[in-house]
């Protein structure tokens, strides 16, 4: 009885929906203000404590306004896909460790088994797809350039994101993001205790593997320079376009969870996830961290144009897919010397 | 049209659009094959509204022709109403005309950077830009009291006079203004992602900026050299020094050199006024009311768009009979389609805001029968019933 307890306030409250749910506003706000003190702006300001419940202000006005389906639309496939992407990296999340509900010095994810990583890499893949239907079905020219670019763009990075995941788990020897950690927390300490030149080499490859996660995380999260599937100035947010209302509150809730998700895959493939060198309880840890990913991110997104969707392709497979071939070898090369 | 493509329809509202005008984009996939533009949907009725007023009170009509060019317009006007007149203006007015017009042309020349870096996606650089911009809004309000409509030319000179007791501060302005324009030389022809979306987007030809008689800018970025300045010099333009900028890319980064080395100028010109401003009167006497002689008057101006015509008829009245204005923007549409066409929709926005368009100084109606080759006018009243039958059917 208590297990289930248990269960259902991992789901629900902490670390379930509510509480990546109320994050995701909180990095929302927080790579706004960031961004903005870069581009010598003030950002949010007024609701809440230096515009902190600026997100939620916006998230609850979108909810309250007119919610038009074009009589074009295939409106089945038009509503669904709000809801399918608010609901994918939201179970996506479910699977990265944060806290464990019992324990307040461990973590662990609400749902953990082996395999794992597999299933989350296939949510990412099909989060592009459900973009690429609700651009398609709102019938609207734009919306249909954009979900084609989109679409397009899945195949520069898809490839390249997959291919410098599995490098972890070739090194933990599992799929499972759990033992990943379980994998970098013990290499960490071990390497604390004995330093050597393996363990510098390793962590340089994983270097390189970092680097090519965060572009590709940018382009995932449709951030600059990489917007190309909304790029306003050009075809009007793409394959949003046609959104209003309640569906737009829940897509742009869902791009904010995605933006957590995207700092939490970091911070759990690279970063040691939830544990660090010092005792302090997990949730703190997963804050500091992905705090710092996404401020690594919008420091990112507001230092460059915007490729054009040729540009993308072509750079794409000139550079980041065979970059990324290389540091895989690289990887198992180093973990058959290990 | 073949079944790979279709029609995206730019405008009249669309975001990479400040004012409303239509496009048609008849595009294979990404690649635009062909471009049908349409303007006319903000038509003011300004040279009828001038027609039915005094020449004192069209000084404040034609001046809101344009937001961005309102200075350029009034210089225009107040030039051809004194040419009718007569009347000669005082030296120390035709300097400080010169020095309003050239701080126009870099608020500007600024603030189309701007625009340009966000319509390639480069917002950053959009708020850096228009944040320096700030200094020469200052540096304008400072010396007509308005940061947009400056109300300086009047019909025999201008309204405010320059004080010494400023001029040192305004050197420190300009200054900053040609220190920040120098490192956005340097960011614009450095910066990768800037380059990638400017180099060979949007070409035109040195030939077809001729055949399709570009003007301004939009015609020295192709390599043309002309600037009514300097092949028609107005006000006291030819005893300034300074150089016509022309630029060889024909592309978008010529656009934004030709741009960003002609504000360079633009500070040259306005420190050199300051510096060699001559004393004396700001104006000659105009009464309210006065009538102007029979005669008719065509005055060029080198507005930042380009070269801007203003043509006045006058029948010895003191309303003007006919008032024609010709804005850059009109010149240069059939230029920017040849721009367009064979480029990508990610670079419509960019090549678009290259020639830095101005819709509403543009629009104007006329009735046209290509079929029948036949032109005709309409009263309103014939208008109105046209308009109702149209909806009827």
């Amino acid at each position: 009885m208590l297990d289930a307890v248990v269960d259902v306030f991992q789901i629900v409250f902490f670390p379930g929906v509510l509480f990546i749910m109320s994050y995701a506003l909180y990095c929302n706000w927080i790579s706004r203000k960031f961004a903005a003190r870069l581009q010598n702006r003030i950002g949010p300001l007024h609701t809440g404590w230096h515009g902190i419940l600026q997100p939620l202000a916006d998230f609850i006005k979108l909810l309250a306004k007119e919610d038009i389906t074009p009589a074009a639309a295939n409106s089945t496939v038009f509503s669904l896909t709000p809801v399918v992407v608010f609901a994918l990296p939201l179970a996506a999340l479910f699977l990265i460790p944060i806290q464990s509900v019992s324990n307040l010095w461990s973590y662990s994810p609400v749902a953990s088994f082996e395999g794992d990583l597999v299933i989350l890499l296939l949510l990412l893949t099909l989060m592009i797809l459900s973009i690429f239907l609700g651009g398609w079905s709102s019938a609207n020219r734009f919306g249909a350039v954009g979900a084609e670019r989109a679409a397009l763009m899945m195949l520069a990075y898809e490839i390249p994101l997959t291919l410098v995941a599995v490098g972890p788990a070739i090194l933990a020897g599992s799929l499972s993001i759990s033992n990943i950690v379980g994998w970098q927390v013990a290499s960490f300490t071990n390497f604390l205790k004995a330093p050597g030149l393996l363990g510098l080499a390793l962590a340089l490859v994983l270097l390189v593997g970092v680097g090519i996660y965060v572009v590709c995380l940018l382009a995932e999260l449709e951030l600059r320079p990489f917007d190309i599937p909304e790029a306003e100035t050009e075809i009007v947010h793409g394959w949003q376009v046609e959104y209003s209302g309640k569906k737009l509150a829940l897509l742009t809730l869902g791009h904010d969870i995605k933006m957590v998700l995207a700092a939490a895959l970091l911070t759990s493939l690279f970063l040691g996830g939830p544990a660090g060198p010092w005792p302090i309880p997990p949730i703190v840890w997963f804050v500091i961290k992905t705090t710092f990913c996404v401020f690594g991110l919008s420091n990112l997104s507001v230092l460059f144009a915007r490729f054009r969707i040729d540009q993308l392709l072509s750079w794409a497979w000139k550079y980041l897919v065979p970059i990324s071939v290389l540091q895989i070898m690289a990887v198992v090369m180093l973990s058959g010397v290990m | 049209m073949s079944e790979r493509e279709f029609i995206v329809p730019v405008g009249p509202q669309h975001p990479a659009l400040k004012e409303p005008a239509n496009f048609m984009f008849k595009v294979d996939g990404e690649v635009v094959v062909d471009v049908e533009p349409r303007v006319g949907y903000n038509h003011r009725g300004i040279e009828k509204a001038m027609e039915a007023r005094t020449y004192l009170q069209n000084l404040y009509i034609v001046e809101r022709v344009c937001g961005i060019c309102s200075n350029a317009h009034q210089t225009c006007y107040t030039q051809c109403v004194e040419e009718v007149l007569g009347m000669e203006i005082p030296e120390r007015a035709k300097y400080l005309r010169v020095f309003m017009q050239e701080l126009e042309r870099i608020h500007s020349h600024l603030l189309w950077l701007g625009v340009a870096a966000h319509e390639i996606g480069f917002d950053t650089l959009f708020y850096y830009i228009w944040r320096d911009r700030e200094v020469v809004m200052d540096l304008l309000e400072s010396v007509s009291g308005n940061r947009v409509n400056y109300a300086m030319p009047t019909i025999g000179g201008v309204r405010r006079d320059l004080e010494e007791a400023n001029f040192p501060n305004y050197h420190k302005m300009l200054d900053t203004l040609k220190e920040r324009t120098e490192y956005y030389i340097g960011v614009c022809s450095s910066e990768k992602t800037i380059l990638e979306r400017a180099i060979g987007v949007g070409y035109l030809s040195k030939e077809d900026a001729i055949r399709l008689s570009a003007v301004g800018p939009n015609a020295r970025c192709s390599g043309v050299s002309c600037d009514t300045r300097h092949d028609l010099p107005y006000l006291v333009y030819d005893e300034i020094p300074w150089n016509v900028i022309v630029e060889t890319n024909g592309d978008v980064l010529g656009q934004v050199l030709v741009r960003v080395k002609e504000t360079l100028e633009s500070v040259k010109i306005c420190k050199y006024v300051l510096d060699n401003l001559p004393q004396g009167p700001i104006k000659e006497k105009y009464s309210p009311l006065g009538k102007v002689p029979e005669g008719e008057a065509v005055s060029i101006v080198e507005a930042q768009r380009g070269e801007l015509i203003h043509y006045l008829q006058s029948r010895g009245d003191n309303k003007p009979y006919r008032y024609k204005i010709r804005a850059p923007t009109l010149g240069n549409i059939p230029s920017l389609v040849e721009r367009l066409k064979g480029g990508y929709i990610a670079d419509i926005p960019i090549v678009l805001a290259g020639i830095d368009p101005c819709f509403s100084c543009t629009d104007r109606m006329a009735f046209v029968d290509e079929g029948k080759d036949r032109r005709w006018e309409m009263t309103e009243e014939e208008l109105r019933r046209y308009g109702i039958r149209w909806y009827e059917k």
